[in-house]
């Protein structure tokens, strides 16, 4: 189980996390209050001060898990204050023991699975029809300059991201410190600025495409013929999306969002959340992180390798009619509905030269 | 701004930069002074350089330690009276680390915050770093000989317009012994008694408390002797933060005898939370509980019979006032419980021994001195005075506050507690090798004024100045009001915050009124920031005390021997140097530095301190010569934890206590050990024993004074004496004692009257060295006094304070009547009236305290611009119970204002809730300045010498109210308001 | 070899800050990093007790198993320390360390904080021992020079104790049988998986 070292609340506050409504209210109530004192009257006259000490036995017993030991510091610095926070060993045995773990399944199963496909089924190939050789605009330029935006600094950012986990077990090695800190300087960099670019694209995205990206009826039956990849059923109808592309769309749009959120909770540190929140940002940053790789490779095998004629959606924007027709049937219809004669519809080969 | 990290760049690494310089080419002073400013390194410079190695930007730093060719220096911390010793390391005259100073039986090692940070003190680029003069309202850098010219030029002209009482000279608790007795003596040379410091307002009521009681004004034990106390009342004090050192013996006592500790104090400080019982009183009723301890110890009769018969005068009278203070009016006056005050006061009777320990919240009030005789009433009523593990634990403030008022930075006396008497001036004449009659020519002639009879100038020289406490007083009321020539015309502050005293509003006036304003102070002050001036403004960069040869004394009275631990920085120069230009160019240089040497302009510490054991007979600062003190110094480790005392067979230092504690007899060759606890019979006077001085005659109203049927170990008198002079060692036939050389020297002195030559006047000592061999104290053997006939109130008695929150209380317990004291009216009587007239604790209704943070001192000017201290409180705020602050809407953290009951003051700050002030009363810390009524006043300092910290100064809100006795001020209980800003 | 530790017996500790400014003057850490900070536990009530902390130096340290470049490392007594030089500045030893030891130069500045700045226990870094290179870095080696750390030798009470943790468990537990109380040694759990029997 993975939020098994954590405790409930920590568990529910990582799920709002990723659900993009972030920590900073809850994280940002505790500044300023002390942890529940061992006595609770507040007049210490005609007290024993030596035998009401506060021990450290029993601020242990009160703590809760997610919650630290804290009290006053005349330093302006409210981190100064915490003097203990005895979890920060389970935020250790989170990276060091169950995020390798998660990251590496994720990662390699997903290669493992998509090698499999491949070889067992190999290519899916584009099936000819009358149509061939016409095309049709998918995607236009502004929405292929904001997917490969995005899509760049993914890459980056998950090359960079995964060398946190993995950059000393496997880099480190082969290379020596000295270089590798150098990189990991660089690629901490990259991970911090690039991180801006990723989430304006992420964003964009999301909103040029939602429109088609909302779930309907269609999908269902697109799903219960496994998208026309398992059977024979033939390709079941889809508008512009089908539903394997909303699911991927709505892993990013949700998955980047949680990042994005859980990012920016790290990008200015302390300012939204205590240490407690910062340990969650990074609980949820790398979780969702990682298993979005995974749908990404996925995403850019079927993109590419895995499936012909796909790849020109986002290549040149137009795709060959025969392909759409077969993938997307009834968006093609709603399409040439719109404009029967309508200037997206070329003449075989005069396609435009991609930018590329 | 200062929550804000300093950029690296910014940043600056003196020991880095020492170190690189140590590895590349050798680096001097000069050097060091240059790059301290300008260099980058150390570890914000790491942090700056983000990318790849940090190893390539360091490489040329490659190279020896830091820690070779150190010179260790040794001094003594100046920021408070433990007198914990600072181990220096120096490299090429740079002060570039410090050590534990495990050899110091006082603080064993340790340090506080203050004392851990002591060489940015030193090092400190907000320092003042030439001279400067107000030019137009302008700062304006100006050479020391300039500064010299024009000030002493203004000085004269004032002298001839106004007389010499018209110049206030205030010293500084920070000199050390051999410069507040040389400010004294400048004073006197100039021709007033206006010179006065910091004891004025911290623990002048204790000295004349405590003096009135039992002959010496000081802490009759020692830190160190906590140790063996079985309970311990601290009230009105917070060592943990204002003397966070004295703590290590407190606990370690509380620790290994199991003892109880009693913190009485209206807040729940650190210390209280260390206590084993916390007492919450209401400020300003000290006396009431004090009284009310006593009433259970006369009720049960737990009192020490034996020790009152035999050594204590006037219990009886006491009795009768304590007979008023049942438990029920107690409770009801002072807020304590009737079980707590039993349990207090039969610990502190029954599980002996017990000690008092108390600071500045007995002493600053109205009723100061009062408290205070209170407090020794009770030591003596339960026998524990005069023993290990008992005693008057006094805590002072400042590295030489005990130092300077033993050598007279006051008032009220000439040097080591002569008083003003003729037979005073001509003792001191006599060892200044100067002509009494040309003294008594540079005092003012009073003219008869406001009713007064004409005073002149023998008359004048004999009278009390004005007090630091209300220095401004005297520049703003009315010519007729103030008993002397003119008003205060021209300030020479020597060393001293002027955000300390009370009534800061009307102080600021004043200042802005003077004619000439000379702050001499390794910082600018409030007195710099504070007014509003153009002209005659004059800053002096004094060395600090580190930078200084010399002695301090600390509360235990032990003397320690401070070495300078690196030349003064920039263009400082030490107060010697400074009082010496001065006399010079006053025109009285070779008179007071007669018999002082003068090594390359600099007068010569060894010979001052020569000087004062000379003339320090009265209180035994005659046997601590510079080599005997040096000798200890060097030998730290040798002395005893507890007892403070050496082996006997050690060749330097044999027997002897640490630091020779005052009162060490005679003349530094027979070798007095000093006196670790006074007043204790169960020791020989020759290993510091001692019995009650007999101060007050033999005898009154038919009951002798003396002592009855006690007297110190050894002594062949065995019942009380009177003090000894000439005349009583010939009744006993022991004048034969007296060398032939002795006799001449008692002769000289007496003229035609050599009987009557006292062992403080002696300038041989024979007295004192045959009374020795005897085994009796020079100054006799009498009965403590319970009751002090000499002082306003006898036995004391509660008064409520000015501003009181408890009005109901004003008609049974009135402040004392309207009087004119220090050379002005104390009209603490009719603004009482007027307070509970308007009903002023109705819209002013909650008590408002104040007290020290352990990261600053005094003012505060020193530490707050002490980077490593600054960082740790960098907001001046008032301390508001959780109760007051949501009856408020204040939140803690927000800025609030304070308004004050007079000249309608206000304070803008930050509050902080807490329950460790009771509902109805805040806490201030006094040590902020620099902004006023809501104002930064960074602009107005001298660009680069502003302190990093700045804020509201306490005593922006606090009140009339003086001490009859010591003009001592009231800060720790008046009223305010406070409301959100 | 000793194992070096340190135990703040918070019934001496008087929050006087003097391990604080000892520190500060020891390696002349700049203004914003705290390698060592007093916290006061129920300020102001009955119980108040002061905690001096610092990198406590733990068995089996979180930060250095949290660190992505590797840079920390255990000497011979047993202290944690890291190099500047490999450190990239990331926080997660922040996160992870149970006592906010980790200071960095600089925050927010989208997490560019600098190298990671810490108690050193007073024994410097990777460096050659005593070297400038070694002290403009981390500060002083007085470990190398046979002291102890700063702070606990210039504690006021003599609260905060610093050496082998056998020796200090010692002190602390004689104290508390001679008095006859203690609030724990603070940390010591959460640090080193022990505690202080009594």
């Amino acid at each position: 189980m993975l939020f098994r070292s954590m405790n409930a609340r920590a568990a529910l506050a990582a799920l709002a996390m990723t659900l993009g409504l972030g920590l900073a209210a809850p994280a940002h109530a505790q500044h300023g209050q002390d942890p529940k004192p061992a006595v609770q009257t507040t007049n210490p006259s005609a007290r024993n001060p030596t035998a009401d000490s506060v021990t450290e036995d029993a601020l242990l017993r009160q703590l809760q898990g997610g919650s630290h030991i804290g009290g006053r510091i005349s330093i302006p610095d409210y981190k100064a204050s915490i003097l203990e926070q005895p979890q920060g060993r389970d935020y250790r045995q989170f990276r060091e023991g169950y995020l390798p773990w998660i990251g590496g399944i994720a990662v390699l199963g997903m290669i493992l699975a998509l090698a499999a496909f491949f070889f067992t089924k190999g290519r899916i190939r584009l099936e000819h029809s009358e149509e061939s050789g016409r095309k049709i605009l998918r995607f236009n330029a502004f929405e292929r300059f904001t997917h490969w935006l995005t899509a760049m600094c993914f890459i980056v950012l998950a090359i960079s991201g995964l060398n946190y986990i993995f950059g000393k077990r496997l880099l480190l090695p082969l290379i020596g410190a000295d270089a590798f800190s150098a990189w990991a300087q660089y690629a901490k960099f990259a991970h911090n600025y690039l991180s801006w670019p990723f989430m304006i694209g992420l964003v964009v995205m999301i909103l040029v495409w939602i429109r088609d990206n909302i779930p309907d009826r269609t999908d269902i039956n697109w799903i219960k013929q496994g998208g026309g990849l398992v059977g024979k059923g033939g390709h079941p109808p889809a508008r512009r999306f089908n539903a394997g592309q909303k699911m991927v769309y709505w892993s990013v749009a949700l998955g980047g969002l949680a990042l994005a959120a859980s990012g920016l909770v790290m990008l200015f540190p302390f300012s939204a959340a205590d240490i407690n929140g910062m340990q969650l940002a990074q609980y949820v940053h790398a979780t969702v992180g990682v298993l979005l790789i995974a749908v990404m490779i996925a995403h850019i095998y079927i993109g590419s390798l895995g499936m012909e004629g796909a790849y020109d959606a986002m290549g040149s924007g137009e795709v060959d009619l025969a392909w759409a027709k077969t993938h997307h049937s009834l968006w093609v219809e709603e399409q040439q509905a719109k404009t029967a004669s309508g200037p997206q519809i070329g003449r075989g080969g005069k396609s435009p030269a991609p930018a590329e | 701004m200062l929550t804000k990290r300093r950029s690296g760049d910014a940043s600056r690494s003196k020991l880095s930069v020492v170190a690189a310089g140590l590895a590349s080419a050798a680096i001097d002073r000069r050097t060091f002074l240059r790059r301290s400013g300008l260099a980058v390194g150390g570890l914000a410079a790491v942090g700056s350089i983000s990318l790849g190695s940090v190893r390539k930007a360091q490489a040329a730093g490659e190279g020896l330690t830091p820690s070779m060719g150190k010179e260790v220096r040794r001094n003594i911390c100046t920021h408070c009276s433990v007198g914990c010793t600072v181990t220096a390391e120096v490299v090429n005259g740079v002060w570039v680390g410090q050590e534990p100073s495990w050899e110091s039986p006082i603080n064993r090692g340790t340090h506080c915050a203050k004392g851990a940070a002591i060489r940015e003190l030193v090092h400190g680029d907000r320092r003042l770093k030439y001279p400067l003069k107000m030019v137009g309202g302008q700062w304006q850098r100006i050479s020391w000989e300039q500064a010299y010219d024009e000030i002493t030029k203004k000085l004269l002209e004032i002298r001839e317009k106004n007389g010499a009482d018209s110049v206030y000279w205030l010293g500084s608790a920070k000199f050390t012994n051999e410069a507040a007795y040389l400010f004294r003596k400048l004073g006197a040379f100039w021709g007033t008694n206006s010179v006065d410091h910091q004891a004025r307002i911290c623990h002048s009521t204790t000295v004349a408390g405590v003096a009135n009681t039992w002959g010496y004004g000081a802490q009759t034990n020692s830190y160190n002797d906590i140790r063996n106390a079985k309970t311990m009342v601290i009230i009105g004090g917070n060592p943990a933060e204002a003397h966070p050192v004295s703590m290590q013996h407190v606990l370690s006592g509380k620790e290994i005898n199991r003892a109880k500790v009693f913190v009485v104090d209206p807040r729940f400080t650190r210390t209280a939370a260390h206590a084993t019982e916390y007492v919450r009183l209401r400020p300003g009723t000290d006396i009431p509980l004090i009284w009310g301890m006593l009433y259970h110890i006369f009720q049960n009769g737990w009192e020490d019979k034996d020790f009152i018969a035999k050594r204590v005068h006037g219990m009886d009278q006491i009795r009768k006032e304590v007979e008023k203070w049942d438990p029920k009016t107690v409770e009801d006056v002072t807020g304590v419980p009737g079980d707590q005050v039993r349990r207090m006061a039969e610990a502190f009777a029954k599980e002996k021994p017990a000690t008092l320990i108390w600071c500045m919240g007995s002493t600053q009030h109205t009723v100061g001195t009062a408290n205070v005789r209170a407090n020794c009433v009770l030591l003596l009523a339960t026998g524990n005075v005069g023993a290990p593990g008992t005693g008057a634990n006094i805590f002072r403030g400042h590295t030489n506050v005990q130092g300077a008022t033993d050598l007279g930075l006051d008032i009220s006396t000439l040097p080591l507690y002569y008083g003003l008497v003729e037979a005073a001036w001509k003792h001191w004449a006599r060892v200044w090798e100067v002509e009494y009659d040309w003294l008594v020519s540079r005092f003012d002639d009073i003219p008869a004024k406001g009713g007064r009879p004409a005073r002149p100038a023998k008359t004048n020289m004999e009278t009390p100045g004005i007090t630091s406490t209300r220095w401004f007083d005297a520049t703003l009321l009315p010519d007729e009001q103030i008993d002397q020539r003119s008003p205060i015309k021209a300030m020479m502050v020597f060393g001293h915050g002027g955000n300390t005293v009370t009534r800061i509003p009307d102080a600021k006036k004043g200042m802005e009124l003077l004619d000439l304003l000379v702050v001499a102070d390794p910082h600018p002050t409030t007195f710099a920031a504070l007014p509003e001036r153009k002209e005659n403004t004059y800053l002096l960069p004094i060395a600090t005390s580190l930078e200084m040869d010399g002695s301090r004394t600390a509360s235990n009275r032990s003397i320690q021997w401070g070495e300078k631990i690196v030349e003064p920085i920039f263009e400082a120069k030490d107060d010697y140097e400074v009082m010496y230009n001065f006399a010079q160019k006053l025109g009285f240089a070779d008179r007071m530095f007669k018999n002082i040497k003068i090594e390359k302009g600099i007068p010569l510490a060894e010979d001052i301190l020569r000087e004062i054991n000379r003339g320090g007979w009265s209180t035994g600062y005659c046997g601590q010569s510079p080599e005997r003190l040096k000798a200890h110094m060097k030998n730290q480790r040798k002395f005893d934890l507890v007892t403070l005392r050496a082996p006997k067979d050690d060749p330097e230092v044999g027997g002897d206590h640490y630091g020779l504690p005052w009162p060490c007899w005679g003349k530094p060759e027979i070798r007095h050990p000093g006196t670790p606890i006074l007043y204790n019979t169960n020791l020989h006077v020759k290993d510091g024993g001692g019995t009650f001085r007999a101060r007050f005659g033999v005898e009154r109203n038919g009951e002798t004074l003396l002592a009855e049927d006690s007297f110190s170990l050894g002594s062949e008198l065995t019942d009380g004496y009177p003090e000894f002079t000439l005349g009583v060692l010939k009744k006993l036939g022991w004048d034969k004692d007296l060398t032939p050389d002795e006799l001449a020297v008692i002769t000289r002195v007496g003229g035609n009257a050599p009987d009557a030559v006292s062992w403080t006047t002696d300038l041989s000592g024979g007295i004192q060295r045959v009374c020795l061999d005897h085994g009796v104290a020079p100054y006799g053997n009498a009965k403590a006094r319970a009751v002090a006939w000499n002082l306003p109130d006898p036995v004391p008695v509660h008064r409520e304070p000015i501003y009181t929150a408890r009005q109901d209380l004003v008609a049974k317990y009135p402040t004392r009547p309207d009087e004119r004291q220090f050379r002005m009216p104390n009209i603490g009587f009719s603004v009482q009236k007027a307070a509970v007239d308007k009903n002023m604790a109705k819209d002013f209704p909650i008590i408002l305290t104040s007290g020290r943070l352990v990261e600053y001192e005094g003012g505060g000017e020193e530490t707050r611009s002490n980077r490593w201290l600054a960082e740790l409180q960098q907001d001046m705020f008032v301390e508001v119970n959780t109760r007051d602050a949501a009856a408020r809407g204040i939140k803690d953290g927000q800025f609030v204002w304070v308004l004050g009951p007079e000249s309608s003051s206000k304070a803008r700050m930050k509050a902080l809730v807490t329950d460790r002030v009771a509902p109805g009363v805040a806490f201030m810390p006094f040590h902020f300045s620099g902004w006023f009524e809501g104002v930064d006043l960074r602009k107005r300092y001298p660009s680069g010498t502003d302190p990093i910290v700045l804020g509201e100064s306490a005593n922006s809100v606090t009140t009339y109210g003086f001490d009859p006795v010591t003009g001592m001020q009231e800060t720790k209980c008046t009223l305010c308001q406070i409301r959100a800003a | 070899m000793a194992r070096m530790k340190f135990l703040c017996d918070a019934d001496r500790c008087i929050e006087c800050n003097a391990c604080v400014t000892a520190c500060k003057n020891e390696h002349d850490v700049p203004w914003g990093i705290n390698r060592r900070r007093v916290v006061t536990l129920n300020d102001g009530k009955p119980g108040e007790r002061s905690v001096s902390m610092a990198c406590m130096h733990c068995t089996d340290a979180p930060c250095a198993a949290v660190c992505p470049t590797s840079c920390f490392y255990n000497t011979a007594d047993g202290v944690v320390l890291h190099s500047k030089d490999l450190c990239i500045g990331c926080g997660y030893c922040f996160y992870a360390c149970p006592f906010g030891a980790p200071q960095y130069p600089r925050v927010g500045n989208f997490g560019t904080r600098g190298k990671m700045d810490k108690c050193t226990y007073c024994s410097g870094g990777p460096e050659a021992d005593l070297t400038t290179a070694e002290y403009v870095k981390y500060g002083s080696n007085r470990l190398a020079e046979g002291k102890l750390p700063l702070c606990a030798e210039l504690c006021s009470t003599k609260a905060l104790l610093a050496g082998d943790g056998e020796i200090i468990a010692r002190i602390y537990k004689e104290r508390v049988l001679t008095r006859g109380y203690g609030s724990g040694a603070w940390g010591w759990k959460t640090a080193y998986r022990e505690t202080v029997a009594l």
